[in-house]
């Protein structure tokens, strides 16, 4: 037997107010406002065993802490207690990261050897451009992410059992909503601190500024996660969607449909469930929003090559939303890592930083080469060889990603010195990009036994490699170390290698 | 792709069985068709047709006997015989950000399909099977029914000496069993040859010239 605790209050059921229980009789000639005749069969009974008239109009008057206490107590006993321990035990994990991994990372960042003119760069317009901007992106991934899965998400026997129920939805959805808004304040007033911890101990700013950082951490992790919900509620259609719901939650709780509650849950199990098995391309298919537009355009036939680059196009131009936040995290990454190999007083970790955005924003630019790597181990359709078909794919992407480097190296030629080695590394990070994004395709499945750990590892190789190798290439620039700068640019070359072997190998695997 | 030899499409299976660990997924069986010839694949559900087709088209080594197209070991990494070999086995992974006539197009290009011309054979194709309306759908947008039409009309956009089809009739009405039945016999009219599984008596009356009972594991 548990030990769950029965509610203070065990009367939970409905108590009817107006009319009082009674024995329907009928009237002879019933008054606009009487009750109409029982439709029931004699002797028939209300649920709680009263013979009182169901099909009567009656107003019942809930108690909707006692019906919640009822259900926690038949469905949870005490999991709402530990899930409040197992929050808080998170909520320690995450501290204790800041603290040992966190601050050295943002230290490290700001480290430099001339940090007047660091401080100087910081505060320039460009630099809180890119702020403005990358605070505008992670709001803006907060709300396309709550269109799949939003803050509120109760386990599917309590969206059956529980929300059917009559009892207030901004109460019964309540406890999850706190969950999420305790963690954005929690994750936003820590990185806050964070970085003006940072900042203080690389001596770019004062010590009132970790004040600041915290406060301005606090406010943003309060609105990503309001605008988390605001995106959850959006995910169905409805009569409340305004913005006002931003400040109204009880509200847009309420609006949350019991179907969108479902979906939202089942996406959650989606994304577990594929991120755990290795299997992108479901979680892909089931999260990305079905093409609709565009339908007008028509794919221009032609030679082989040049047809497989115009259907990236295409695809572009029919998901414009994957174009522009591949657009904006490529700008983002461009400028980080232009930065950290034109400007002498950038910390070579500034390209660590930017590589991670770029590797990103191209990948949001190579649907085709995913699609290919999905179409392996099907009977060819296409006319071409594999490697033609993956080299067409990448080449928009590629082509985007030079426009945007290019770019950000003109704008560091104009305001400043360009020293020759720059566009060479750069060129060196361009190649390393397009292998890891090629490596990324055409991952296949994990062929090991599934942990945790190991998919995650898995998952990370080739962002890893790119970012391991894109710094080596940053510090090794910087320290004007070219002997080693060409060994690893045949490192570069050889992760190209092996990518190219990893679409040969993937597309004939199947075949056992 | 470069120059590739053409393969005829003489379809050699000689005792080719599947079994993997200790599941047997089909027992040695042969089959054998020339140009011109529609084989019918027949037999329970489990029996193996599909392995068997798979193992003919190349997708999958056989644990036992062999499979040749046109003398050339049935192998999909062999260039020449992915340019032999168009299949209908399962759902084809499709563009979600193309339109069905695009896919053909995109397939007619890669195949070095006139480009003046492209469009209207495209079109055709869809007319044939009576989805043209439907050209400027999206894939997700299709019916199971309209999706099975479009998956046909994918794997006919292609050249190829052998078609190799896995319950083509499957989610087809009895008009649109009669427009597939009439691909397949031009098909085989002008030379091609076709192995298919097939359910469907009334299809398997008309289009066989010969019928490959499949005998199943257990």
């Amino acid at each position: 037997m548990s030990k769950r605790k029965q509610p203070a209050r065990k009367q939970a059921a409905p108590r009817p107010t107006v009319p009082e229980p009674t024995v329907p009789e009928p009237t002879p000639e019933p008054e606009p406002t009487a009750t109409p005749t029982p439709t029931r069969a004699p002797g028939e009974t209300a649920y709680d065993g009263s013979a009182r008239d169901l099909t009567a109009p009656a107003e019942v008057d809930y108690d909707d802490h006692d019906l919640l206490g009822q259900a926690d107590w038949v469905i949870g006993g005490e999991a709402a207690r530990k899930a409040r321990q197992q929050g808080l035990y998170a909520g320690y994990v995450l501290f204790l990261g800041a603290l040992v991994y966190g601050l050295p990372i943002v230290q490290a960042v700001f480290r430099t050897s001339d940090a007047t003119s660091l401080g100087d760069q910081l505060r320039s317009p460009v630099a809180i451009a890119l702020l403005v901007a990358s605070v505008a992106a992670l709001l803006g991934a907060v709300v396309f992410a709550g269109r799949f899965r939003g803050p509120v998400v109760p386990p599917m026997p309590w969206i059956d059992l529980v929300l059917p129920v009559p009892l207030d939805r901004a109460l019964a959805l309540r406890r999850w909503w706190r969950y999420a808004a305790v963690g954005g304040i929690f994750v936003g007033a820590l990185s806050g601190l964070t970085v003006g911890a940072g900042l203080a101990f690389a001596h770019l700013a004062g010590v009132g500024t970790v004040v600041v950082t915290t406060l301005v951490g606090t406010a943003l992790g309060v609105l990503a996660t309001r605008l988390w919900l605001w995106s959850q509620v959006r995910s169905w259609p409805g009569p409340d969607r305004g913005l006002s719901l931003l400040w109204r939650v009880p509200d847009a709780l309420r609006e949350l449909h019991a179907e969108s509650l479902r979906a939202h849950s089942a996406n959650t199990s989606t994304m577990a469930g594929s991120a755990l098995t290795g299997n992108l391309r479901t979680a892909r298919l089931a999260l990305t929003r079905p093409v609709r537009h565009g339908r007008s355009a028509r794919l221009r036939p032609g030679r082989p090559f040049g047809v497989l680059v115009r259907r990236d196009v295409i695809g572009l131009r029919r998901t414009p939303g994957a174009f522009l936040s591949g657009l904006g995290l490529t700008v983002l990454g461009g400028a980080i890592v232009t930065w950290a190999f034109t400007q002498p007083a950038a910390p070579s970790i500034a390209a660590t930083i930017g590589l991670l955005p770029l590797y990103l924003g191209f990948g949001a630019w190579a649907e085709g080469l995913r699609l290919q790597a999905d179409n392996v181990g099907t009977p060819s359709l296409l006319g071409t060889g594999e490697l033609t078909e993956a080299v067409a794919h990448v080449t928009v992407p590629t082509a985007l990603t030079v426009l945007v480097l290019g770019g950000w190296v003109a704008v560091a030629g104009a305001v400043g010195s360009l020293p020759a080695s720059a566009p060479l590394s750069l060129w060196l990070v361009l190649v390393l990009v397009v292998a890891g994004n090629v490596l990324a395709a055409f991952r296949g499945s994990p062929t090991f036994m599934l942990r945790p750990q190991m998919v995650v590892a898995w998952y990370a190789v080739p962002a890893l490699t790119v970012v391991v190798l894109g710094s080596l290439i940053a510090v090794l620039t910087k320290a004007a170390n070219y002997t080693w700068l060409s060994v690893v640019s045949w490192l570069v070359y050889a992760v190209l290698a092996w990518a190219v072997s990893k679409v040969r190998r993937l597309t004939y695997l199947h075949r056992a | 792709m470069g120059a590739v030899a053409v393969l005829t499409g003489e379809v050699r299976a000689e005792g080719v069985g599947k079994t993997i660990d200790e599941t047997t997924l089909l027992l040695p069986t042969d089959v054998s068709a020339d140009p011109g010839e529609c084989i019918v694949l027949r037999g329970p559900n489990g029996s193996g047709k599909t392995t068997l087709l798979r193992i003919i088209g190349g997708l999958l080594v056989p644990s036992t006997g062999t499979a040749t197209i046109g003398g050339r070991e049935a192998d999909e990494r062999d260039r020449t015989v992915r340019a032999a070999v168009a299949a209908l086995l399962g759902a084809p992974t499709t563009y979600r950000d193309l339109t069905l006539v695009d896919h053909l197009v995109l397939i007619d290009s890669t195949w070095g399909g006139d480009p003046a011309t492209s469009d209207d054979r495209s079109l055709a194709l869809l007319d044939r099977l009576g989805i043209a309306h439907l050209d400027d759908r999206f894939p997700h947008e299709l019916s199971s029914g309209q999706e099975q039409l479009f998956r046909l009309a994918l794997t006919f956009s292609r050249p190829a000496s052998v078609v190799l089809l896995d319950e083509p009739e499957q989610r087809l009405d009895t008009g649109k069993r009669q427009v597939v039945a009439e691909l397949i016999r031009e098909r085989t009219e002008s030379g091609g040859t076709v192995v298919m599984a097939c359910h469907d008596p009334e299809l398997t009356a008309t289009l066989a010239t010969r019928v490959v009972d499949i005998v199943p594991a257990r």
